[in-house]
C-alpha cells in the first residue's frame, strides 16, 4: 500500500494512467456486453422435454413446459385440431415433484382420463387422455430419462466461456479502481483499494461457488456485476468515507439474490408465499406511510438502527412476487380483480407518501403484469386512461409536482432556480465527451443527488457517453434475454416474474436517465445497480433473481434444479441438485 | 405458455422505447453538447463563474489573456492591456462581447469526443486577428480623448485594430473608473454621423438619379427648405456631384435628399447596414437610427446630411467602407485570425466603383494627399453637430492598396472637425499598419 500510495502521489504518472485507460473502459465494457449478448442471444435454445402426448393422428408432441394448454386454438401449446375439441380445452400441469395433473378448462366436450370424465385428475405414465371424442396417449419421463435428454442439451458456457467474462470484469475493476486512486484524497486510498479488491473477491467467489455446483450461465450476473462495478466507482468518488458500507450492502444484495433465486426454484413453496408477500408489501407501505419522515418532499424513508431504509424498494420485489401467477391461476378467472385492487393500494400508498416516481414505476409494472396475465389490451388502456386522470388530480393537488412539469423542457431558463440540478448535470455530461474524464475526477459528484437521481450524467462525465450508453444497453439486453426465455419457461410464474422485473428496471431506468437529462420531467428515481443507496441496490439484485429463475437453458441457472442422472457427469455429485 | 410468451413482447416494447429515448439523448448530446459544456457552472472549465482555461493571443502571438485554473492574467505590457481591453474583454465579464466572452466555447476546448477533457489543464490557444501594436498606436493617437478606432482587412474581414477610449488596465482596475469605460465604442455605441452619412445618400443618388453625373449643384452658402435655412460650410457655387461630395456641400445633399425622398433614403440606410444591429462573431452591435422625414421637410433634408435624428455605429460605417473597397461585397468582419467569414453583397459593382472614385477624389482634391503621405487613401470626413459641446469628429475610408487592403473608421467624441481631429489619428494608425 505504501508503494501504491507513492506511485499515486506521482500525479503526472497518475494522470497518464487515466488518459490511457479512459479509452479502455468503454472498450472493455463493449467487449463484456458483446460476449454476454452473444451467449444470450446467439445460443441455440433447446427446450426442455417433460413428457409426450400422442395425438390421434399418430403425431407425438413433446410437452415443453410444466404448464401446457391443450385445445383447438393455434395458441395452445399442444394443438388438438378436431372440431369437437374446444379452443381452450384443458391444462396439463406438472408439479415440482413430477406428478402431472390434467384440468378441464370449462370445455364443452369434457375431459376423460382412462374413460372417466374428470374436472381435474392426476395423470400417470401410459394413461389415456380423452378430450371430447379425441384420445391422446400420455407418456411422462422418468428422472433418469430426463437426465439423458438433458445431458445432450447445449450449455451456455459452451459458446462463450464465462471465466473470461469475469477476467474482463476484474480488469475493468482494476482500471476503475486505479483511476479512482489517482483522483481520491490520500486518506481514502486504502478504503478504495480494499473495496475494489473485496468486490473482485466477491465476484470470483460467486463464480467459483456456482461453478462448483456445475452452473455455467453467468450472463445475467456479469451484467449486474458490470453495472455494480460502475456503481461502486460512483460511490467511491462521491462518498469515499461510506464506501465500505456500500460494499456491504452490495454483498447483502448478492446474498439475497442467491437466497431468492434458490427459493424460486421450487414453484410450490414459491406459490405458497405469494399471499404472505402481498400482505407484507401492504404492511410495509402502511408502516412507512404512518411513521416515515419527509425528506425532499417525499415521505419514503424509514430509519432503523442508523440505517435509512426505503421500504418501497423492497415492496417492488414483493409486488412482483405477488403479482406473478401460474397458468392454473390465470384460468381460474377471478384473480385479476384482486391484483388490480392490490396494485391500486400500492400505487395509492406511494402517491400519498409523495413518492410519485416510484408510484409511476409501480404503475408501469402493474400494466406489464396485468397484460401478461390477461392478454387484454382493453384493460391496459382503461388503466392508462384512469392513471392519466389521476395524474391531473396529482398535478392539481401537489404544487411541487406541477412545478417539475413546468420546468420540463425549460431547465436552461432557470439554471439557478428549478433547473439547477439538471443544467449542471448536462454541463458535466457534455464535459465528459465520449470517453469521460476518469473515475472520481468529475465535479458533478458535489451536486446534490449526483450519485442517485443524476447518476446517468455522472457516468457520462466520468466514464463517457459510450460507457453510459452501454450501461443502458446492458439492461436492454436483460430484457431481450427475459423475452427469449419466455419461450422455454417452465411456468408462466417465471415468465411474468422475469418480464415484470426487467420492465420495472427499464421504466425506472428511463425515468432516471430521461428525467436527469430533461427529456422527461425530473422524478428522482434510481438507476438500477448504479445509483448509490442500499435499499435500491439490494432490491435490484433481488429483482435479478426473477430473471435468473426464468433461464431454462441446461445447467444455466442455480435457480433451477438439475435433473438427477445427467449422463456426462458422475451421479454422486448430483446430491446438491437432485430431488 | 405460448400465449404468455406472446404477451411478453410487451417488455420488448418498453425496451424499444428506452432505446428510442436514448437515441433522443444522443442526438441532443451531439447537437447541444458544446452549449451544455459552455455553461458557466461547469467547474471543469469555469471557476466561480470565470473562465479557468485557455489563452488568447494577437495575430503575432502576443498573449492578450490567459487562464489556468484560478490564475488569470492579461498581456504583460500595460499599454497593450489598456489598448486591447474592449476587444479582449475581461474575465469578470464587465465588458460586454469581448473576445474572452465571444470565444469562450473555443477557449474551453470542447470537442464531442473528449468533451473538455484536458489533462494538461492549459486549454487551447485562440489567435485573434488583432494586432496589439496597432491597437497601442491607435490608443496613443486618441491621446486620452473619448472615441473609437477600428481597422480591418477588407479582403479577409480580419479586424486588426479595435480600440475604444476611455479604457483602463484590467490587471489593476482603478477604484473609480472613467464614465462609460466598460463600453466598446466601436461596436456598442451609435453616434450622430454627420457628413460621413453622405456616403449613403450618394449611393442612393448614384443608383436612383439617372442624370446625376451630368447635373450641376448650385450652392449659395445656404438654402431654404420648408421655410427654414439649411446652412452650408461655405458658398460652393456650381458643382458637379463629386465636387459637392468633396466639398461636403450641405446644400447639394439637401437637394439630393429631398429629391430621393424619405423612403428611398431609409431603404439605403437599411440596406447599407446603418440602422439594424449587425453580427460580429456571435455578438450584435449597437443599432443605428434613421427616421424618414416628410416629403419636402427640413428633417428630410438634414437626414440625408447625417444630422437630424441619424445615429450610426462606427462598426457599421467600417463595414460600409469595406464593402465599397470590395467592389460592393463585404467580407463580414471577424476577430479571429484566419477566421471563416461570409460574403455579403450590399452594393452593385458599378455603384461601389463610383463611390470609391468619389472617396478618392475627396482625398486628392479635398483633404490633401500630403496629410496622408504614401497612402493611397479614399475617405470621407464627418463633423457631426450634436448640440452639447464640440461636434463629433469622424473619418472613415480605406486604402486602395493591394499590399495593405485596410478599411478604417475613427470617431472622436466632441473632437471637433473630422479633418482636423479624426484624420490625423487615422493617418497615424494607417502609417503604423502599413509599416508592420
Amino acid at each position: 500500500m505504501d508503494g501504491m500510495t507513492m506511485v499515486m502521489e506521482n500525479l503526472a504518472l497518475g494522470w497518464g494512467f487515466v488518459s490511457v485507460t479512459r479509452f479502455c473502459v468503454p472498450l472493455l465494457a463493449l467487449w463484456i456486453l458483446l460476449r454476454c449478448a452473444r451467449s444470450m442471444l446467439r445460443m441455440r435454445y433447446e427446450p426442455e422435454v417433460w413428457g409426450y402426448l400422442k395425438l390421434p393422428n399418430g403425431k407425438r408432441c413433446p410437452l415443453l413446459h410444466w404448464e401446457n394448454l391443450l385445445g383447438r386454438a393455434g395458441s395452445s401449446d399442444i394443438v388438438v385440431p378436431y372440431p369437437a375439441v374446444s379452443r381452450v380445452h384443458a391444462a396439463l400441469i406438472r408439479s415440482d415433484n413430477g406428478t402431472w395433473t390434467v384440468r378441464d378448462l370449462r370445455s364443452t366436450g369434457g375431459v376423460y382420463v382412462n374413460g372417466k370424465r374428470v374436472k381435474s385428475s392426476e395423470l400417470r405414465d401410459g394413461d389415456v387422455l380423452r378430450l371430447a371424442d379425441q384420445e391422446l396417449d400420455f407418456l411422462s419421463l422418468t428422472e433418469s430419462e430426463r437426465g439423458e435428454l438433458s445431458g445432450v442439451r447445449a450449455q451456455p458456457g459452451d459458446l462463450v466461456r464465462p471465466g473470461l467474462n469475469f477476467l474482463l470484469l476484474t480488469l475493468l475493476l482494476a482500471i476503475l479502481g486505479g483511476q479512482q486512486l489517482v483522483s481520491a484524497q490520500a486518506e481514502y486510498r486504502l478504503h478504495i483499494l480494499l473495496a475494489y479488491a473485496a468486490f473482485a473477491l466477491v465476484m470470483w467467489s460467486y463464480f467459483l461457488v456456482m461453478r462448483s455446483i456445475r452452473r455455467s450461465g453467468f450472463e445475467v450476473e456479469t451484467i449486474a456485476f458490470f453495472l455494480s462495478a460502475i456503481g461502486l466507482s460512483v460511490a467511491a468518488g462521491s462518498v469515499p468515507e461510506a464506501l465500505l458500507k456500500h460494499l456491504l450492502l452490495l454483498i447483502g444484495g448478492i446474498v439475497l439474490f442467491i437466497l431468492l433465486g434458490w427459493w424460486l426454484r421450487d414453484l410450490r413453496r414459491t406459490r405458497a408465499l405469494r399471499w404472505v408477500c402481498g400482505f407484507a408489501a401492504l404492511g410495509f407501505l402502511a408502516l412507512n406511510l404512518f411513521t416515515a419522515e419527509e425528506v425532499f418532499g417525499a415521505r419514503n424513508w424509514l430509519y432503523i438502527a442508523g440505517f435509512s431504509v426505503q421500504p418501497s424498494e423492497f415492496v417492488k420485489v414483493a409486488y412482483i412476487y405477488a403479482g406473478a401467477a401460474t397458468l392454473e391461476r390465470l384460468y381460474s378467472g377471478r384473480n385479476l380483480f384482486l391484483f388490480i385492487a392490490f396494485s391500486a393500494l400500492c400505487v395509492g400508498a406511494l402517491a400519498l407518501m409523495g413518492d410519485f416516481g416510484t408510484a409511476l414505476v409501480f404503475f408501469a409494472t402493474f400494466l406489464v403484469i396485468s397484460f401478461l396475465r390477461s392478454g387484454n389490451l382493453a384493460t391496459v388502456f382503461l388503466a392508462v386512461s384512469g392513471a392519466a386522470l389521476a395524474c391531473f388530480l396529482v398535478l392539481y393537488a401537489k404544487p411541487h409536482i406541477a412545478a417539475r412539469f413546468a420546468t420540463w423542457g425549460h431547465i436552461w431558463e432557470t439554471p439557478y432556480g428549478a433547473g439547477f440540478q439538471q443544467t449542471r448535470a448536462l454541463a458535466a455530461a457534455a464535459s465528459g465527451g465520449l470517453l469521460g474524464c476518469g473515475a472520481g475526477a468529475g465535479w458533478l459528484k458535489d451536486v446534490v443527488a449526483a450519485d442517485t437521481d443524476l447518476v446517468f450524467c455522472l457516468i457520462c462525465e466520468e466514464f463517457g457517453l459510450l460507457t453510459a450508453v452501454l450501461a443502458i444497453l446492458a439492461i436492454v439486453l436483460l430484457a431481450t434475454f427475459a423475452y427469449r426465455n419466455a419461450a422455454g419457461s417452465r411456468s408462466s410464474f417465471y415468465v411474468i416474474g422475469a418480464c415484470a422485473a426487467v420492465s420495472l428496471m427499464m421504466v425506472q431506468l428511463a425515468l432516471n436517465v430521461f428525467g436527469s437529462t430533461d427529456i422527461l420531467p425530473f422524478t428522482g428515481v434510481t438507476f438500477p445497480f448504479v445509483s448509490r443507496g442500499g435499499s435500491s441496490l439490494i432490491s435490484c439484485w433481488m429483482l435479478l433473481a426473477f430473471i435468473k429463475a426464468a433461464d431454462t437453458r441446461q445447467n444455466a441457472s442455480f435457480a433451477q434444479k438439475l435433473p438427477s442422472g445427467i449422463l456426462s457427469e458422475p451421479v454422486d455429485e448430483d446430491e446438491e441438485d437432485g430431488e | 405458455m405460448k400465449k404468455v410468451k406472446t404477451r411478453a413482447v410487451f417488455s420488448l416494447l418498453i425496451a424499444l422505447a428506452l432505446v428510442l429515448g436514448l437515441g433522443v439523448y444522443v442526438f441532443r448530446f451531439a447537437r447541444d453538447g458544446e452549449a451544455w459544456a459552455s455553461f458557466t457552472a461547469n467547474r471543469t472549465v469555469y471557476q466561480d463563474g470565470q473562465l479557468a482555461r485557455g489563452t488568447l493571443t494577437d495575430r503575432n502571438g502576443v498573449v492578450l489573456a490567459r487562464a489556468d485554473g484560478e490564475a488569470r492574467s492579461y498581456a504583460s505590457d500595460a499599454n497593450t492591456r489598456v489598448s486591447c481591453l474592449h476587444a479582449v474583454g475581461d474575465f469578470s465579464g464587465n465588458i460586454g462581447a469581448g473576445a474572452l466572452q465571444l470565444f469562450s466555447d473555443s477557449l474551453i476546448g470542447y470537442n464531442p469526443v473528449s468533451g473538455v477533457y484536458d489533462p494538461s489543464g492549459e486549454g487551447p490557444v485562440v489567435v485573434l486577428s488583432l494586432d496589439a501594436g496597432l491597437c497601442k498606436a491607435a490608443n496613443a493617437a486618441l491621446a486620452g480623448r473619448n472615441g473609437a478606432v477600428a481597422v480591418c482587412n477588407y479582403e479577409t474581414g480580419e479586424i486588426l485594430c479595435m480600440v475604444s477610449s476611455p479604457a483602463y488596465d484590467p490587471e489593476y482596475v482603478p477604484a473609480v473608473l472613467p464614465e462609460g469605460a466598460y463600453l466598446n465604442r466601436v461596436t456598442g455605441a451609435a453616434y450622430t454621423p454627420g457628413s460621413v452619412f453622405k456616403i449613403v445618400t450618394l449611393a442612393a443618388a448614384i443608383e436612383r438619379i439617372p442624370d446625376l453625373q451630368n447635373r450641376s449643384f448650385l450652392c449659395a452658402g445656404e438654402t431654404l427648405v420648408d421655410g427654414q435655412i439649411v446652412h452650408c460650410t461655405a458658398s460652393h457655387g456650381a458643382q458637379t456631384v463629386e465636387q459637392a461630395f468633396s466639398n461636403s456641400c450641405n446644400c447639394a445633399f439637401a437637394e439630393l435628399s429631398l429629391e430621393l425622398g424619405g423612403d428611398t433614403l431609409a431603404e439605403y440606410a437599411d440596406r447599407l447596414g446603418m440602422t439594424q444591429p449587425l453580427a460580429l462573431c456571435g455578438s450584435v452591435t449597437a443599432a443605428g437610427n434613421f427616421e424618414k422625414g416628410d416629403a419636402g421637410s427640413t428633417a428630410l433634408a438634414w437626414s440625408g446630411i447625417g444630422q437630424s435624428t441619424d445615429l450610426v455605429c462606427p462598426f457599421a460605417m467600417l463595414r460600409l467602407v469595406s464593402a465599397i473597397a470590395g467592389d460592393g461585397t463585404v467580407q463580414e468582419p471577424t476577430l479571429l485570425r484566419d477566421g471563416k467569414t461570409t460574403e455579403t453583397r450590399i452594393l452593385d459593382k458599378e455603384t461601389a466603383e463610383l463611390l470609391a472614385d468619389d472617396l478618392r477624389y475627396n482625398v486628392v482634391y479635398g483633404y490633401g494627399e500630403w496629410n496622408f503621405p504614401g497612402l493611397a487613401l479614399c475617405g470621407k470626413t464627418g463633423t457631426a453637430e450634436v448640440g452639447d459641446g464640440a461636434p463629433h469628429a469622424w473619418f472613415t475610408g480605406f486604402l486602395q492598396d493591394q499590399e495593405h487592403p485596410y478599411a478604417f473608421v475613427v470617431v472622436i467624441e466632441h473632437g471637433g472637425s473630422g479633418i482636423g481631429a479624426a484624420a490625423p489619428v487615422a493617418n497615424t494608425v494607417l502609417q503604423e499598419a502599413v509599416k508592420s
